[in-house]
């Protein structure tokens, strides 16, 4: 099977922040190379594990964001390991870091050195704050990053404190630009340049999040605030999360061309329901415009939804939303998304075995793709993440390193 | 070298944020975007804040005008089949498309690329929606905030006493742009070395589970339903937002993450190693993960009685992992954003010079640019048919004429 990115190997330096990208890469058919110290890759150690146990081979954040790459172990602090990475250097099209500014190049292994050694080799880094500035060097993690983003600062109830998602999303919107970066030097390698630094900064990945309004705070000198589960308009606040009798759904009482549709058909299955007073079936939703309610108006007609609400479960919710046209959606946990119908029939969650681990299911690929030739286009989770060093023989053989060499590398603790 | 994308046109159909953020890539390297809009079905970030009084009107939406710097806009009435005829002119001309319709859209019109795809074999199209262009649920119609609750990031995301809440800014639709920008770069550079097209549909949803796999692992392999946590780590404490001296009547607060006991004793000699933190018992990560809320509280003692400045300056000089939480205006002051040039300012005709944001990549061969503002709606349908299309002036005239050209 090929892919878009087939033919084009990559190394793959990174620690956590980065796992993404070498993944996506991986997907996209790229020979994604894992290069971990002997001792193994910190987040192998980072609960929580598969069974439980703690176990290097079953770490979840592990096996979650590495798969569809090879893995080899070298120490690349020791003058053989810089060598040996060096020499697969010669072979490869992309470095994947994510270490504090100047680590890589007071290793001997910084992009001037890369550069000369390899003039098509691309160097992308990933960081908390970039290469450069100020703040190049100071200390960043998916907490601090997402507050000097502006979008903690939006998120979270107004009575308590700024909050962030208990996932890394810095992580994965660095990741996935880190994935772009790279792309787009290998087309700008194409049009007859040479190999680039990349240089992408996760602070300033997680202003976009903001969709705009971050540009638009100089124009309306609002600063954001947070809302909690409601939505801030002209005159009012309206629920946006709505408890149900079971959990909880996402849906918004705005207006637009897009949204009448639903709002009319929603107006239908709770007067079908009989909950649904006079007034609000002799609402013209073709003309409503949310930005003119006051609270008071907002807060009668959401009383209506809200009530409604609670008497049906997620599943049904949701089940009238996809057959009806409301623009409402459960909010799902991973159980709701593994039994997820439409999930199944995309065949998306896909297994993978490993004959040491054992069976996992895990989320199949970001995107599909079809054409004239689907085989050499397919995105696909290409194999389970790597055991520590299973592909250290595989991939050091390819530059020349045979058994003997090898076997003196692991004595040294080289490999 | 000149810009990447030089030469290159993008043909954009839909609106909204994840399909338009995409094209913002290609357009800040030189691709020329075309966006078909309609006056009779606007983008809804023209109209989100629009009132009948509005000046400017479907041209003065703030929203709208952040997100589409940078591109073109040509106005064709679809409902009509001479506009369509148009437009599917345009798709076979250009050398991609992107679009964010709901399913179904595309191909109503005949411009889906299984109808496309017979008169460009090597065509490069991608779709984007919700829930994917397969599958019983591909017509559900919601918008970011439902792809965020079904993604399963509104679970993740609140206080584990209270409601979900969902990160800010709807994260199916900043997650999706750059999504679909790596495909259709992907894809472009494939063409360039095959010749080959391909069609790529890309679920917002399911990228989104994607990023969340170690919580979808967490109930595969261990059918363990993890939680939302608030702001607290489950590997390391404390990990939180505290409250600082207010200023001018502002909130103001300060993130800290310690990771480990090195960190651990970091912030204790940056607290003046009071009594409290000193206590042996949390000198380890699992003994403070135990008063993670004890040691919250003491911590918000002395961050209330100091500005947010001095108390990040002081966890700073002690090497702590802490942060100001920037509100929107604070980003654009922030040094490092501004050594980065990540707002540029750009001249709109009815909102006047106002920033506009790049991406979050620099390259050390190249730039990101920002040239224009945001189109006005049919700004450019005559340049575009006329000098890049190089429709006659006989016909442009005549489709003027009949309003299919809005």
């Amino acid at each position: 099977m090929g892919g878009n990115l087939s033919g084009i190997r990559v190394l793959d330096l990174t620690a956590e922040p980065g796992f993404m990208t070498g993944m996506l890469l991986g997907e996209l058919g790229a020979d994604v190379i894992k290069v971990e110290p002997p001792a193994g890759d910190p987040a192998r150690r980072r609960p929580p594990f598969r069974g439980g146990r703690p176990d290097p081979e079953q770490a979840l954040g592990w096996l979650a964001y590495n798969t569809s790459k090879r893995g080899i172990t070298l120490d690349l602090t020791r003058p053989q390991g810089r060598d040996l990475f060096l020499r697969l250097c010669d072979t490869a099209d992309v470095v994947l870091e994510t270490d504090t500014p100047g680590t890589l190049a007071a290793r001997g292994l910084g992009w001037d050195v890369l550069h000369a050694r390899n003039p098509r080799l691309i160097l992308c880094s990933l960081t908390p704050f970039g290469q450069t500035g100020p703040y190049a060097t100071r200390r960043g993690s998916d907490l601090t990053v997402v507050a000097m983003s502006g979008n903690l600062h939006c998120t979270g109830d107004p009575d308590r404190a700024p909050l962030r998602c208990t996932f890394p999303v810095s992580h994965y919107h660095g990741s996935i630009e880190a994935a772009v970066g790279v792309v787009f030097a290998l087309l700008a390698r194409e049009h007859g340049g040479e190999g680039q630094h990349v240089d992408v900064a996760c602070q300033e990945a997680m202003v976009m999040p903001n969709i705009g309004t971050a540009s638009m705070a100089a124009m309306t000198g609002n600063r954001g605030r947070r809302a909690g589960a409601f939505f801030r308009q002209a005159k009012s606040v309206q629920r946006e999360i709505w408890p149900c009798k079971d959990g909880y759904v996402s849906f918004a009482l705005r207006g637009g061309p897009a949204r009448v549709p639903g709002l009319i058909a929603m107006t239908e299955y709770m007067a079908e329901h009989g909950m649904a007073s006079p007034k609000l079936r002799a609402m013209d939703w073709t003309k409503y415009n949310h930005n003119l309610l006051s609270q008071d108006e907002v807060d009668e007609l959401s009383a209506e939804f809200g009530a409604f609400f609670l008497t049906k479960t997620m599943t049904e919710l949701f089940e009238a939303a996809c057959t009806r046209g409301l623009m409402l959606a459960p909010a799902n946990t991973p159980r709701e998304i593994v039994a997820s119908e439409q999930l199944a029939a995309r065949g998306f969650f896909v297994e993978l075995d490993d004959p040491v681990r054992g069976r996992l299911r895990v989320p199949g690929a970001f995107a599909r793709t079809s054409g004239p030739d689907p085989d050499a286009v397919a995105i696909a989770v290409r194999r389970p993440a790597p055991r520590l060093g299973e592909h250290t023989a595989e991939v050091l053989a390819e530059i020349g390193v045979d058994a003997a060499a090898l076997a003196r590398l692991r004595r040294e603790g080289v490999a | 070298m000149s810009d990447l994308f030089a030469g290159t046109t993008v043909l954009e159909f839909g609106g909204g944020a994840a399909g338009p953020v995409a094209t913002r890539y290609f357009a800040d390297h030189g691709a020329t975007v075309i966006r078909i809009e309609s006056k009779r079905r606007p983008d809804f970030l023209r109209i989100l804040k629009l009132t009948p009084n509005t000046p400017g009107g479907l041209d003065a939406g703030e929203h709208f005008a952040v997100l589409n710097a940078n591109k073109l806009s040509v106005a064709l009435d679809l409902s009509r089949p001479e506009g369509v005829a148009v437009a599917r002119r345009l798709a076979l001309w250009a050398d991609c498309i992107a679009e964010n319709f709901a399913p179904g859209a595309m191909a109503k019109w005949g411009l889906d690329y299984a109808t496309l795809v017979r008169a460009r074999p090597d065509l490069v199209m991608i779709s984007t929606c919700l829930n994917g262009q397969t599958g019983p649920q591909r017509a559900y119609p919601g918008f970011g905030g439902q792809g965020s609750a079904l993604a399963g990031f509104n679970h993740f995301t609140g206080w584990p006493d209270r409601e979900p809440l969902g990160p800010y800014g709807t994260i199916t639709d900043s997650l999706s742009p750059r999504f679909a920008a790596l495909l259709l770069a992907s894809a472009l550079l494939h063409r360039q070395r095959t010749g080959e097209g391909q069609h790529i549909d890309l679920s917002q949803v399911e990228g989104g589970i994607v990023c969340l796999g170690e919580a979808m692992l967490a109930y595969t392999a261990n059918g363990e339903v993890l939680g939302r946590l608030g702001n607290r780590s489950p590997h390391a404490a404390p990990h939180g937002v505290f409250r600082c001296r207010d200023r001018h009547g502002d909130e103001r607060w300060v993130a800290i993450a310690v990771h480990d006991d090195d960190d651990w004793q970091r912030l204790v000699g940056a607290l003046g190693r009071p009594a409290w933190a000193t206590d042996a018992a949390l000198a380890t990560t699992a003994g403070r993960l135990a008063r993670a809320g004890e040691i919250e509280c003491k911590l918000e003692g002395w961050t209330r009685e100091r500005t947010q400045d001095e108390a990040v300056a002081a966890l700073l000089a002690a090497g702590v992992d802490a942060a100001p939480v920037e509100d929107l205006g604070d980003l654009h002051a922030d040094p490092q954003l501004v050594h980065r040039r990540h707002f540029r300012p750009v001249a709109h005709p009815v909102l006047g010079t106002h920033p506009a944001e790049t991406h979050a990549i620099r390259f050390s061969g190249m730039e990101p640019s920002l040239r224009r503002a945001a189109p006005r709606l049919g700004e450019h349908t005559e340049h575009v048919l006329r000098d890049l299309l190089g429709m006659d002036a006989d016909e442009y005239e005549r489709l003027a004429a009949a309003g299919v050209l809005e």
